[in-house]
C-alpha cells in the first residue's frame, strides 16, 4: 500500500506544533528559534519519503478531511490535493525555509523579538503550504490571504522605520488589486460551475470563458508583481533579508503563476487569455530588466531579478507550458534564495552597507560567500548544466519554436541577456577591485549557522535542476527538434550579455562619472512609474470624492441652475440682441426728425 | 394766426430745439424743458384773454402746477448725477450702454 498520503499529513501537521507551542508553555529548555528549525528540517526530511514514493507510483491523492460548512448548493471541506505540482513543491519549500532558518539564526542574532520573528516565518510557511495543497479555492483563498498578511507583517518588522511602513500598506495595497480578480473569478466559478473544487471547474471545460480567466490574470499579476502592478515587490527589501528569501523570491510571489498553474487545463482552450499572459509576462521581464540594470542596492537588484523571472514564468504559461513553468519555480526557489543569502552575509559583514557602489574585493575576505554568489549567478543566467539551465534553456526553446506572437518572444531574448549583464555588474562590482568600505569593519564569515545553509543552497543549485529532470514523470511531450541556431540562442544572448557587461564595466571603470542620459534616469527611476502613479491616482481620487460630496450639491442647485443661469442667459441674450449704445445726445436729436418730417408732409 | 400767437410759437420752438440738441451739460436741456413750459404758459393765458373765455384759464393753472412738480424730479435727477459724477456732463451718462 503506498503510504505516502500519511506521512505528508504528518509533515503538514508537525508544522504547526511550534504555533501551538507559543500558546501553551513557550521557551522552556532550549531556544525557541532552535526548535522551529529543526521541526521544519524533520517536516523536510519526513516529506522526501512522500515525494518519493510519488515519483515512484505517479499516483495523485487527494484528501478530504474535515467537512466544515454546507449551504444549499456548496459543500466547503478541508482538503488537501497531492499531485504533482504540491508534492514536488513542498520538499523544496521546506528545504528552502530550513536553510533561511538556520541562516536568520545567525541574521537576527541581536534582535530582541528573534522568537516573533520565527513564529511569523513558520506561520508564513504553513499559510503557504495551505495555498500549495488547497483544493478547493476556499482554503486557496485563506493561504492566498495568509501569506498577503505574513508579508505585511514581515515587511514592517522593523516598524519603527517609515520607509518599512510604506512598503507594507503598498504590498498589501497591490495584493488587494490582485484579489479583486480573484474574488471574481471565485464567484464567476461558484454561480456557473456551483462548485470550488478544482476537480470540477477543471472537468468542465467545454467553452471556456474569459470573465473568470481575466480573473485569475489580475490576482496572479497583483501577486506575482506583473508589469503595472510590480512597485511593491523592490519596496518588500524594506524586510530583513531572510524575508526577501523567503517570501519575495522564492515562495509567496510564486502564488499567482501557482494559481495560473493550476487552472491550466481551462488555459490550454483559450488563446486570448494566453496571449495576455505571454504579452505582460514578456513587458514584465523586460522592463524589469532594464531598471535591474542602474539599481544601486543590491537587494533592489534581486528584487528585479526575481520580478524578471516571473515575467519569464507568466511567458511560459503563455505559450501554453505550465510544467515548464513549474519547473522554473522549482529551480529558480534555489538560486534565488542563495543569492539574497550572500548579500545579506555581505550587508551584514560590511555592517549593513547595501550601496554595491561601496562594496568590493570581498573576494579574499569572504571567499565562501564569493564563490556562492557566483554560482547562483550563473546559475541564474543559465550556465549550461547548472539548475538554471535545465529550466530557462528548455522555456527559451519552447519560446523559440512556438506559434505564437514573436515580438513578445523577442523582448524575452533581450531581457535574457540584459539578465546576465546585471548579474556581471553586481559581480563585478560587490566582489572585485579594491575595496571601497571603510578600512576598519570587521569582516568574519566563519559562522557555521551562515555557512552551512550557504553550502546547501549550492549545492542545491548546482545540482537539483539534474536531479529533478531526471526524475519527474514525463508531464507533456518533448521539444521537437530545432536548427542549431535557435538550441543556442539562449546561450548567445547570455553570453552577449556577459561580455558586453564585462567589456564596458572595464573599459570604463577610471572614467569621471558624466551626467547620467536620460535613457539611465528612465531605468534608475524604474521607469518613473511610481512617481507618476503613486501620487496621481489618490490624488484624483480625494479631488473627485471631494467635489462630489461637498461642492456638486451646493454650487449646483443652490447657484448655478436657477439665480446665475437666469441672470447669465439674461445678459447674455440683452448683450446679442441690443443696438443701445447709451448715445443719449443723439437719440433727443432724434426727435428732431418726425417733426420736420410732419412739417414737410404738411407743407 | 396773430402775430402774438406766431411769436409765442416761435418761442416754444427754439426752446424745443434747445433741449434736443445740447452738447454737454444737462442742465441746459431742463433750462429748456422750463422755457417750453413757460410759453406754454403765456399762450394758454392769451387765449384765455383774447377769447374772452375766462374759464379756460384753469388749463394754465394746472399746466403751471404740473411744470412745477416736473421741474422738481428734474432737479432730483441732477442733483443725483452730480452727486455720482461730480459733474453733469451728458457722456457720463453711459448706464444704458450693453
Amino acid at each position: 500500500m503506498i503510504m505516502h498520503t500519511p506521512i505528508m499529513m504528518t509533515t503538514l501537521i508537525s508544522l504547526t506544533l511550534p504555533i501551538f507551542a507559543t500558546l501553551t508553555n513557550p521557551y522552556k529548555k532550549r531556544s525557541y528559534p532552535d526548535y522551529v528549525k529543526t521541526t521544519v528540517m524533520y517536516a523536510f526530511i519526513t516529506s522526501l519519503p512522500s515525494t518519493t514514493l510519488f515519483i515512484l507510483s505517479n499516483q495523485e491523492t487527494i484528501i478530504w478531511s474535515w467537512h466544515w460548512m454546507t449551504t444549499q448548493t456548496l459543500d466547503l471541506t478541508l482538503s488537501f490535493k497531492l499531485d504533482y505540482f504540491s508534492m514536488m513543491f513542498i520538499p523544496i519549500a521546506l528545504f528552502i525555509t530550513w536553510s533561511i532558518m538556520e541562516f536568520s539564526l545567525w541574521y537576527m542574532n541581536s534582535d530582541p523579538n528573534i522568537n516573533q520573528f520565527f513564529k511569523y516565518l513558520l506561520i508564513f510557511l504553513t499559510a503557504m503550504l495551505t495555498l500549495v495543497t488547497a483544493n478547493n479555492l476556499f482554503q486557496f483563498f485563506i493561504g492566498w490571504e495568509g501569506v498577503g498578511i505574513m508579508s505585511f507583517l514581515l515587511i514592517s518588522w522593523w516598524h519603527a522605520r517609515t520607509d518599512a511602513n510604506t512598503a507594507a500598506i503598498q504590498a498589501i495595497l497591490y495584493n488587494r488589486i490582485g484579489d479583486i480578480g480573484l474574488i471574481l473569478a471565485m464567484t464567476w466559478f461558484l454561480l456557473h460551475y456551483n462548485s470550488w473544487d478544482l476537480q470540477q471547474m477543471l472537468a468542465l471545460n467545454s467553452n471556456s470563458n474569459s470573465l473568470p480567466l481575466m480573473g485569475l490574470l489580475l490576482a496572479a499579476a497583483g501577486k506575482s508583481a506583473q508589469f503595472g502592478l510590480h512597485p511593491w515587490l523592490p519596496s518588500a527589501m524594506e524586510g530583513p533579508t531572510p524575508v526577501s528569501a523567503l517570501l519575495h523570491s522564492s515562495t509567496m510571489v510564486i502564488a499567482g503563476v501557482f494559481l495560473l498553474i493550476r487552472f491550466h487545463p481551462l488555459m490550454e482552450t483559450n488563446t486570448m487569455i494566453q496571449n495576455l499572459t505571454l504579452c505582460l509576462g514578456a513587458t514584465t521581464t523586460l522592463f524589469t530588466a532594464i531598471c535591474a540594470l542602474t539599481q544601486n542596492d543590491i537587494k533592489k537588484i534581486v528584487a528585479f531579478s526575481t520580478s524578471s523571472q516571473l515575467g519569464l514564468m507568466m511567458v511560459t504559461i503563455g505559450i501554453n507550458q505550465p510544467y515548464l513553468a513549474f519547473l522554473h519555480i522549482c529551480t529558480h526557489a534555489f538560486f534565488k534564495a542563495l543569492l539574497f543569502m550572500c548579500s545579506g552575509s555581505i550587508i551584514h559583514n560590511l555592517n549593513n552597507e547595501q550601496d554595491i557602489r561601496k562594496m568590493g574585493g570581498l573576494f579574499k575576505t569572504m571567499p565562501l560567500t564569493s564563490t556562492s554568489m557566483i554560482i547562483g549567478n550563473l546559475a541564474l543566467t543559465g550556465m549550461p548544466f547548472l539548475t538554471g539551465f535545465y529550466s530557462k534553456d528548455l522555456i527559451i526553446e519552447a519560446t523559440n519554436t512556438s506559434y505564437t506572437n514573436a515580438w513578445a518572444l523577442f523582448i524575452t531574448l533581450i531581457a535574457t541577456s540584459l539578465t546576465s549583464a546585471y548579474s556581471t555588474r553586481t559581480i563585478l562590482l560587490t566582489l572585485t577591485g579594491p575595496p571601497r568600505f571603510p578600512a576598519l569593519t570587521y569582516i568574519n564569515e566563519n559562522n557555521p549557522a551562515l555557512l552551512n545553509p550557504i553550502k546547501r543552497l549550492t549545492m542545491g543549485s548546482m545540482i537539483t535542476g539534474f536531479l529533478i529532470t531526471s526524475n519527474i514523470p514525463p508531464t507533456s511531450p518533448p521539444l521537437p527538434m530545432m536548427p542549431l541556431y535557435l538550441k543556442l540562442s539562449a546561450l548567445c544572448a547570455t553570453a552577449l550579455g556577459f561580455l558586453t557587461a564585462l567589456d564596458l564595466t572595464l573599459m570604463t571603470n577610471k572614467l569621471k562619472m558624466k551626467n547620467p542620459s536620460q535613457v539611465f534616469k528612465f531605468s534608475n527611476m524604474l521607469g518613473y512609474f511610481p512617481t507618476t502613479i503613486h501620487r496621481t491616482i489618490p490624488y484624483q481620487s480625494l479631488l473627485m470624492s471631494q467635489d462630489l460630496a461637498l461642492l456638486l450639491l451646493d454650487s449646483t442647485w443652490l447657484e448655478k441652475s436657477m439665480p446665475k443661469t437666469i441672470s447669465q442667459a439674461h445678459i447674455t441674450t440683452s448683450m446679442t440682441v441690443t443696438t443701445q449704445k447709451g448715445m443719449i445726445k443723439l437719440y433727443s436729436l432724434s426727435f428732431l426728425i418726425p417733426l420736420t418730417l410732419a412739417l414737410f408732409l404738411m407743407m | 394766426m396773430t402775430l402774438t400767437y406766431m411769436n409765442i410759437m416761435l418761442a416754444f420752438t427754439i426752446s424745443l430745439l434747445g433741449m434736443l440738441t445740447y452738447r454737454s451739460h444737462l442742465v441746459a436741456s431742463l433750462l429748456c424743458l422750463e422755457g417750453m413750459m413757460m410759453s406754454l404758459f403765456i399762450m394758454a393765458t392769451l387765449i384765455a384773454s383774447n377769447t374772452h373765455f375766462p374759464l379756460v384759464n384753469i388749463m394754465s393753472i394746472i399746466l403751471l402746477v404740473f411744470a412745477a412738480c416736473e421741474t422738481a424730479v428734474g432737479l432730483a435727477l441732477l442733483i443725483s448725477i452730480s452727486n455720482t459724477y461730480g459733474l453733469d456732463y451728458v457722456h457720463n451718462l453711459n448706464l444704458l450702454q450693453c
